[in-house]
């Protein structure tokens, strides 16, 4: 593993977040617990197939965004990881939104990387309107009529 | 360490001549010529040298794996196993300077195994200017004529046919010619593109004929040995002659706590080509001092603007870049029809929760269309403080975050010509766009450079060629000041931006150097 347990935590309360969506009537219905697993575990992987600076570096920004953010962006002190789920989505909203680049980036360069592990298989590349069973697989071309020009 | 002569002489346990090295003991060879990389550059220097009958020894850093194991992987695997940092490298901003991506490859073959396929010449005016305002003669067009046709040859450069545009990209040509804008077709490396659209992540179809589908198979066709997860640190001197490279064999990540396993290579002549980014370290770990090293790197920062259209537009059925315009080539901006994997365009959609996956829902609707500027080299290349990728630092100079800003609006402007209800700006927190006055407003208002994503794919110019050492590290035949066999063969060398994508031109400067040496070891 590359990440400690509690950053594995935060990075799952923010996949939770991110990926959150509503029901007909408009109530939060946060992603199945499996997705959730799924895409901490790739990420972890990944940041770790790196050298040793960029573990270093997410794991910096992790803490930012669960521990000293909140008190400055949402006026909570609490850690993002418990933050209820509507107040973490408006917590990370305002997050992406703020005028300072650097704090934008902080999210950005989180979310980049948890959502792209999620969109990238199952239920989640369905939503896309992604036509192909996997995102390797060719596409299918149309076929003339035997016979067509 | 082995007896001289075993890699050689060893059949090769992968095929084709290439060895991984992670299976390898500590050896000790000598050959003519040892290569250091192989992507655009060293693959080229390799064949040409190779098929002179030259004996040459390549030693790549990064993992090899078959044309048929890239085409399976996922987006993020590939990244993860085929691109340098994961995919996740970054240039450091300075000052109101955006935060860039920088995709460069780590495998063999390199960077060309990522690539879009887009292959362009150096521009004319490029050419004239590394002529006139370098004093660089050799490098005039006429001189790159032979090397240009013999790399577009062996690659296969063809225009993309017009129906193998995606919806998203006619839309994008039809909004432009509302404007006065023309496109025009984008010549590729390909051969039966059949418009599978993820092309950064390795092609499908295997349609893209990266160097390790061209240059690399003649390479070991005619002798070359191709070592894999080589990593050489330094080069060795007896003098100032070059006289080979030691390192040591790497493991597979994670990489703490490996032993290394050490090689050494002799030779007659040394070729660096591990890209802008780690050969002006490894000149510098091996002694070579030059002010110029390891600066003026350009980017060709670039970005992509989203449009969403009340049809859909399927943006991923189609080749990944088709049509381009250098209608503001005058302004340092180059505009091209693209477009990526779908996972990593869902993943940069604004928003968190619902809001974002109304959007990944709208994605068949959504078109994308993109730019990237002839950028001033406020880049910069230096060891890092811990671990062993480097810190690489860039200043964007005013005019250059102007031209940025401009191509978000003429990207904008020609996604509502062409009809988009809605644009979506790569500046994080700014709401979709659906007032095209909006767009100029932006450009000229204060916002923070460091909320504009950015990426870019062709660093280059952290070893420059000059005519003379008090102006770069390298004169035109590759050959690094104040050295003798010592030799430079990738982006690095390029004296400036290009302004368009580099493999061609990458591979055409190292045909060249590869001609100058093959002349000079041969006779």
């Amino acid at each position: 593993m590359t990440f400690s347990p509690g950053k594995r935590r935060a990075l799952a309360a923010m996949a939770e977040a991110l990926l959150a969506d509503e029901d007909d009537a408009g109530a939060l219905v946060p992603p199945a617990a499996a997705t959730v697993d799924r895409v901490v575990a790739s990420v972890d992987d990944w940041i770790g197939s790196t050298s040793a600076t960029l573990p270093f570096g997410f794991s910096v920004l992790i803490l930012v965004v669960e521990l000293a953010l909140p008190l400055f962006v949402v006026g909570r002190l609490s850690r993002m990881s418990r933050l209820p789920l509507a107040e973490r989505i408006a917590y990370l909203e305002r997050l992406e939104g703020m005028n300072i680049g650097l704090i934008a980036t902080t999210l950005v360069a989180l979310k980049l990387p948890l959502l792209m592990v999620a969109y990238e298989e199952g239920d989640e590349l369905a939503l896309t309107g992604f036509d192909r069973p996997t995102i390797s697989a060719r596409r299918s071309l149309p076929v003339l009529p035997r016979g067509g020009a | 360490m082995s007896a001289t002569g075993e890699i050689l002489q060893r059949p090769a346990a992968s095929g084709g001549g290439i060895l991984h090295g992670r299976d390898l003991s500590s050896f000790d060879e000598s050959c003519d010529v040892v290569v250091v990389g192989s992507g655009a550059g060293g693959a080229v220097v390799a064949a040409h040298l190779a098929e002179a009958g030259l004996s040459v020894i390549v030693l790549e850093e990064g993992p090899h794996y078959t044309a048929e194991e890239i085409r399976a992987f996922r987006p993020t695997e590939a990244m993860r196993k085929t691109w340098r940092e994961g995919g996740l490298l970054a240039a450091v901003g300075i000052g109101n300077t955006p935060i860039i991506g920088v995709a460069v490859g780590r495998n063999v073959g390199g960077s060309s195994v990522h690539t879009g396929g887009v292959c362009f010449r150096v521009p004319s005016y490029v050419h004239a200017e590394w002529v006139k305002h370098h004093d660089l003669p050799d490098l005039s067009e006429k001189n790159f004529e032979a090397a240009y046709e013999d790399v577009e040859r062996r690659v296969n450069v063809t225009e993309v046919p017009a129906d193998m545009r995606s919806r998203s990209t006619r839309k994008f040509v039809e909004g432009a010619a509302k404007l006065g804008i023309p496109m025009h077709a984008i010549r590729r490396n390909t051969s039966d593109c059949e418009g599978n659209g993820v092309c950064n992540f390795g092609c499908p179809k295997g349609a893209k004929l990266s160097v390790d589908l061209s240059y690399l198979p003649s390479a070991l066709a005619h002798g070359t040995r191709l070592v894999s997860d080589a990593l050489v640190s330094r080069v060795l001197f007896d003098g100032d002659r070059a006289v080979g490279v030691e390192g040591f064999l790497t493991a597979p990540p994670p990489y703490v706590g490996k032993p290394k396993v050490p090689f050494r290579v002799r030779a007659r002549a040394v070729v660096a080509a591990c890209g802008t980014l780690h050969t002006p370290l490894l000149l510098e770990n091996s002694g070579v001092a030059s002010p110029h090293l390891g600066r003026h790197i350009t980017l060709h920062p670039g970005l992509r603007v989203g449009a969403m259209f009340d049809e859909p537009v399927h943006g991923w059925d189609g080749a990944l870049q088709s049509v381009f315009t250098e209608h503001f080539h005058d302004q340092g901006i180059t505009l091209v029809g693209v477009y990526t994997a779908v996972n990593l365009l869902a993943a940069s959609l604004p928003g968190v929760g619902p809001s974002h996956r109304a959007l990944v829902r709208k994605m068949p609707y959504l078109g994308i269309h993109g730019g990237m500027i002839h950028d001033e080299g406020g880049g910069a290349v230096r060891r890092a403080p811990a671990g062993r990728e480097p810190l690489l630092t860039y200043e964007m100079i005013p005019r250059d975050l102007a031209r940025l800003r401009h191509a978000l609006t003429l990207l904008g402007e020609i996604a509502f010509a062409a009809g988009a209800r809605e644009v979506f700006l790569p500046i994080f927190g700014i709401p979709p766009v659906r007032d095209p006055r909006v767009l100029r407003d932006l450009e000229t208002g204060s916002i923070d450079a460091r909320r504009i994503e950015c990426v870019a794919f062709h660093p280059l110019g952290s070893a420059r060629m000059a005519n003379e050492p008090r102006r770069g590290v390298t004169a035109t035949n590759g050959e690094v000041f104040g050295t003798r066999g010592l030799y430079v063969a990738d982006g690095s060398v390029l004296p400036t931006s290009i302004g368009v994508n580099s493999q061609v031109p990458i591979m055409t400067m190292a045909t060249r150097i590869a001609w100058q040496l093959r002349e000079r070891l041969l006779h």
